[in-house]
Parts: structure tokens; C-alpha cells; sequence
């Protein structure tokens, strides 16, 4: 390197040897004194370093780098020796792959030139590549990690493929080999799937966002419930779309399984990490998506066989275990004793029944005893004594009545006869008589109450008299 | 078809349990008899569902329409043995 030529010597340079070539020291002129402006001297300087130096190759780490919001990067470059600033312009930095990041040994080329209001020299890179491996590797890694960080890979994300689609979609370009791999592949295995295909670029300048923009379409087709995106293989630079973020994000977004199927089984993209499944090659992905229609056949028989199996292993085992139970000692020759207490039974029925038989005459006779008890003895000496008890009542009851009566009648004797004697008629019969006027209306008490003549009449104890005043005295 | 099977997914894996507890359960004779008949409109379902849908390409646009395949992609995968005779009506 022709570091030599524009290093500086910070440190002491050595002292120069005592003895000098003669002629050499001799010869040198003092300069003639020529003075300078700072802005005359640097843009010496500059024309001088990139007149001689010009582009270079640089290895160095990446330190204090920082995209600035003009969309430059600055940088320093760094050894154990020496350090480089450094900048790039947003221009040529839009066209790394990957993330130019601290610590990451790199190797920029770029011209080496001054940067006069600070007098400082850097280099303007024009391109940046990690050391080691190439710039792809690195934009995939730091892609795989940061999609890993954010779960994108999860294994619990992964979703089981169905077991029959019902229909397949296939996202790749409508002429590539992939498409005809698939195809072929699919047909073979099974003679009657439906297949939607949504082509897309795969490769060159967009195909991400068309191969992401073709993902989104085909999982809204209604009956994909399976989609296999993918392309033949190439070179890393080919594969790159699937590599892509989006790529990777629309995979993920989808709402049906989706299979990568990438070149070969030696390329493995961002798409496969994605994908819920990966298959080596798109051959291989038709191979997944569906079982042999024939294993299918076969699968369904050989449940069914065992369908059958099970239930015949499940009489089987009823059969066996009611043979270990006949065959157990204390079952033993179980039907005969089954009989013998089938007759035990009969005759314990007999012997029941004879005995309910005597019981019930028993109950009979002793029912009939009480009713004959009743009926001739208890019942009616009782109705008896209750007819005597009544006839009693009732002859205490009338001679109660008759006192009543009688003595009602003594008293309506004794009062008739009270009665009887203040009667007139009473006093009449003494030999008192009554004197009422003619017309019998008034009893007559005073002589003044007659004239002489007036007839009067008069009662007596027996009879009335028709007489005539003849005579009257007062008092 | 049977409106209690849902779809050939579904058939297939309730047809695996039913025999998996009739191998290894100790079911009731009668249990058993039911899971079997069950077990046979199972499969009876997901054999019919393997021959009834029939070989269909079709390409999505960028529009979002849907059309048949062309003749040339149709034919990729299709068996020897297939005469390519006229299709059953849908």
C-alpha cells in the first residue's frame, strides 16, 4: 500500500545519521520563503492526495458510524494502528444490501480526499462490503436476526398443512421450471385437485413486492387453503426477492399455510424461515402440499380395517372374559346349580304358598270368629246396652216432660184458681149482684146516676134481672 | 352426504380417534357397535370425497380475475393413461 506516502510521522522521526552524505547536504538549498494562506495550503494538499492516491481499497471495523438526516453516512474506519473517517453519500449507500453497523469489518473503496473546512483527510466511499463474506450474506443474516428477534420464525407460528386442500395456489413466474416441476408433480399424485396459479416476477428490481403483492391475492381466493411460493434455482443474486423483508412479512401474513419452495436444497432464503413449511425444491413442496391420492385410499382401508379389527376385538374380549368367568371355581358348573335352585325356588314357592294358604284360612277363620264376635255377641249386646241407655234417656227424658207439664199445670191451676176467686162472677155466687144501666154499658155504682123508672138490669150468681127504678135514696 | 361431517379433514380425524378407542377402550358392547357404524359412514364420506372433485387449472390475474389455465400448462401433469376425453359438466 502507498501508506508510506501519506502517513505522517506523529511520532519523534529518528535522528538523521551524523554523518550525512556530503554532496547530499550540501547541495540542499534552503527553500525560498514562500507563505501561504491555510485554504491555498489544504487545496494543495487535497490536489496532492487524490492526485496520488486516488481510489482505494480499505479494510478496516466500522466505528461511530451515523446516517446523518441528510441520508449521508459518516463513519471511521479503524485498525489497531490507525483510524480513517470516512463518508458516504446517500446515493451510493441506497445501494448496500446490507446495514452498515459498528464493529462490522469491512472493506470500502472509495477516493481518499480533504475535507477543507476541517482539514481533515477521509475517504468518500463509493461502495462498502463486509469483510470475509459477502454483502448479501450479511444483509441475510442481519434480516434472519432481526425477523428471529421479532418471533417472526416461531415454530409456534407454523401451521399444519390440510390433509386434502381443497384448493392449491401457486405463486411463482408462469414460465419457469418451478411451475412445471409443481405441476407435474401434482398430477401425478393426484388426478383431480384444483390448482390456482397467481404469477409473479421472481426475480430483478421489485420482484419482492410483486411476489408479496401476489401472496396477498391468492390467499383470498376462496377454497386455497394451501400456497406454495417459489422459483427454480440461481444464483444467490437471482434468489435475492425472497430474501426480501416483504417477502417474508406477506408469508407471514398469510392466512393459510404457506410452503417456500426456492431453488435447491442448498439455498435456503428469509422466505423459508417464514414459510410454514420449507420445501428443498418446488418438486418437493408439490410432494408435501398433498398426499398420493392412492396412500389417501389406502389410509381411509386400512382405518377401516382396523375399525372392524376393534370391534371384533371388542367381542372377542367380552367372549374370553365371560369363558374366564364360567371357567372360575366358584362358578363352576353354574347352570346346574342354577337349576338346583331353580327347583329350590319351586319348592320354596310351594312351601310360600301353603303357607300363605294356611295363613289366609287362619286370617279367615280368625276374621269370620270376630265377625260372628261381632255381630252376635259384642255388637248387639252393645246396641243393647245402648238401646237400654237411650229407652232410659227416654223415659227420663218423658217423665222430665211430664214433671215439666205437670208442674206447669199445677201452677196454671193455682193461678186459675187466684184468678177464680177475684172474679165477680166469684163474688156473685156469695150472694152479690151487679146493676148496669139499661143498656147494660155501665155498672150502676150511685143512685143519682137512675131516674125513677129507668130501667135497669141486674145480674146475679145464676141469671139476670130485667127491673125498674120505682124508688132512690142517697147515701 | 351426512350433515354431521364436516369436511374430509375433520372425517379423517375423528374416523383415527374412533379407532383408536375402539383398539385400546374398554367400551360397552353397545358403545362399540355405535362407534363402528360411525366409524364406516366416515369413511364411506372421505372416499367420496376423493373422487368427487375433478382437475381444475386456473391462473389468477393481476386484476384479481380468475380464467382457465392455458391448454399448454393444463396438460402439464396430466397422466399417460388419461384419454383427455371431454370433460363432465360441473
Amino acid at each position: 500500500m502507498s501508506a508510506g506516502r501519506i502517513g505522517l510521522p506523529f511520532d519523534e522521526p529518528p535522528e538523521p545519521p551524523e554523518a550525512a552524505a556530503p554532496g547530499a547536504g550540501a547541495a540542499a538549498e534552503p527553500p525560498a520563503r514562500r507563505v501561504r494562506t491555510v485554504g491555498e495550503l489544504t487545496a494543495e494538499i487535497r490536489t496532492l492526495l487524490e492526485t496520488a492516491v486516488g481510489e482505494v481499497w480499505v479494510e478496516g471495523e466500522l466505528s461511530n458510524s451515523r446516517v446523518w438526516n441528510t441520508g449521508h453516512l459518516y463513519f471511521t474506519l479503524k485498525d489497531a494502528s490507525a483510524q480513517l473517517r470516512g463518508v458516504m453519500f446517500r446515493s451510493a449507500l441506497k445501494a448496500l444490501r446490507f446495514k452498515p453497523e459498528d464493529g462490522l469489518r469491512v472493506v470500502a473503496r472509495g477516493r481518499i480526499s480533504v475535507y477543507e473546512p476541517k482539514g481533515e483527510y477521509q475517504i468518500v466511499c463509493e461502495h462498502l462490503e463486509p469483510h470475509g463474506l459477502g454483502a448479501l450474506q450479511l444483509a441475510f443474516e442481519q434480516l434472519k436476526k432481526r425477523l428471529a428477534a421479532e418471533g417472526l420464525f416461531d415454530a409456534a407460528r407454523k401451521r399444519p398443512l390440510p390433509v386434502l386442500p381443497r384448493a392449491i395456489g401457486i405463486v411463482t413466474s408462469i414460465d419457469g421450471a418451478a411451475l412445471r416441476d409443481i405441476l407435474q408433480v401434482l398430477g401425478r399424485r393426484h388426478p383431480n385437485l384444483h390448482i390456482v396459479i397467481r404469477p409473479t416476477r421472481v426475480q430483478g428490481d421489485g420482484a419482492a413486492a410483486d411476489i408479496a403483492a401476489a401472496l396477498s391475492a391468492i390467499t383470498s381466493v376462496p377454497g386455497v387453503d394451501a400456497v406454495i411460493v417459489g422459483r427454480g434455482g440461481g444464483s444467490i443474486e437471482d434468489l435475492w426477492a425472497f430474501n426480501e423483508e416483504e417477502v417474508a412479512r406477506a408469508i407471514a401474513a398469510s392466512p393459510v399455510p404457506v410452503i417456500s419452495a426456492v431453488g435447491h436444497e442448498v439455498d435456503v432464503t428469509i422466505a423459508d424461515f417464514a414459510a410454514d413449511v420449507r420445501a428443498p425444491t418446488p418438486s418437493a413442496a408439490a410432494e408435501l402440499v398433498v398426499a398420493r391420492k392412492e396412500e389417501f385410499g389406502a389410509r381411509i382401508d386400512r382405518l377401516g380395517e382396523r375399525l372392524r379389527a376393534g370391534v371384533r376385538g371388542r367381542i372377542e374380549r367380552m367372549r374370553a372374559r365371560a369363558h374366564r368367568a364360567e371357567a372360575r371355581p366358584g362358578l363352576a358348573g353354574w347352570p346346574a346349580r342354577l337349576a338346583l335352585k331353580g327347583r329350590l325356588a319351586a319348592e320354596l314357592t310351594h312351601d310360600l304358598r301353603r303357607l300363605a294358604l294356611a295363613q289366609t284360612a287362619r286370617r279367615e277363620r280368625r276374621y269370620q270368629e270376630l265377625r260372628r264376635h261381632l255381630e252376635t255377641v259384642d255388637l248387639r249386646r252393645r246396641l243393647g246396652a245402648v238401646g237400654g241407655g237411650l229407652d232410659r234417656a227416654h223415659r227420663g227424658l218423658h217423665a222430665a216432660i211430664v214433671r215439666t207439664v205437670a208442674a206447669v199445670d199445677a201452677r196454671f191451676r193455682a193461678t186459675a184458681a187466684r184468678l177464680d176467686s177475684l172474679s165477680p162472677m166469684a163474688v156473685l155466687g156469695r150472694g152479690y149482684a151487679v146493676c148496669w144501666n139499661g143498656g147494660k154499658t155501665a155498672i150502676i155504682r150511685n143512685a143519682a146516676a137512675v131516674e125513677v123508672g129507668d130501667a135497669v138490669r141486674v145480674t146475679l150468681g145464676r141469671g139476670e134481672l130485667a127491673c125498674r127504678v120505682e124508688d132512690k135514696a142517697a147515701d | 352426504m351426512d350433515s354431521t361431517i364436516k369436511d374430509f379433514e375433520t372425517a379423517i380425524a375423528e374416523l383415527e380417534s374412533i379407532v383408536k378407542s375402539l383398539e385400546e377402550g374398554d367400551l360397552t358392547l353397545e358403545r362399540s357397535l355405535e362407534l363402528y357404524e360411525r366409524g364406516v359412514q366416515l369413511s364411506r364420506f372421505c372416499h367420496a370425497r376423493l373422487e368427487e372433485a375433478e382437475r381444475r387449472i386456473e391462473i389468477l390475474d393481476e386484476r384479481g380475475e380468475i380464467r382457465p389455465a392455458p391448454p399448454a400448462l393444463e396438460a402439464v401433469g396430466r397422466r399417460p393413461d388419461d384419454d383427455g376425453g371431454p370433460e363432465r359438466p360441473r
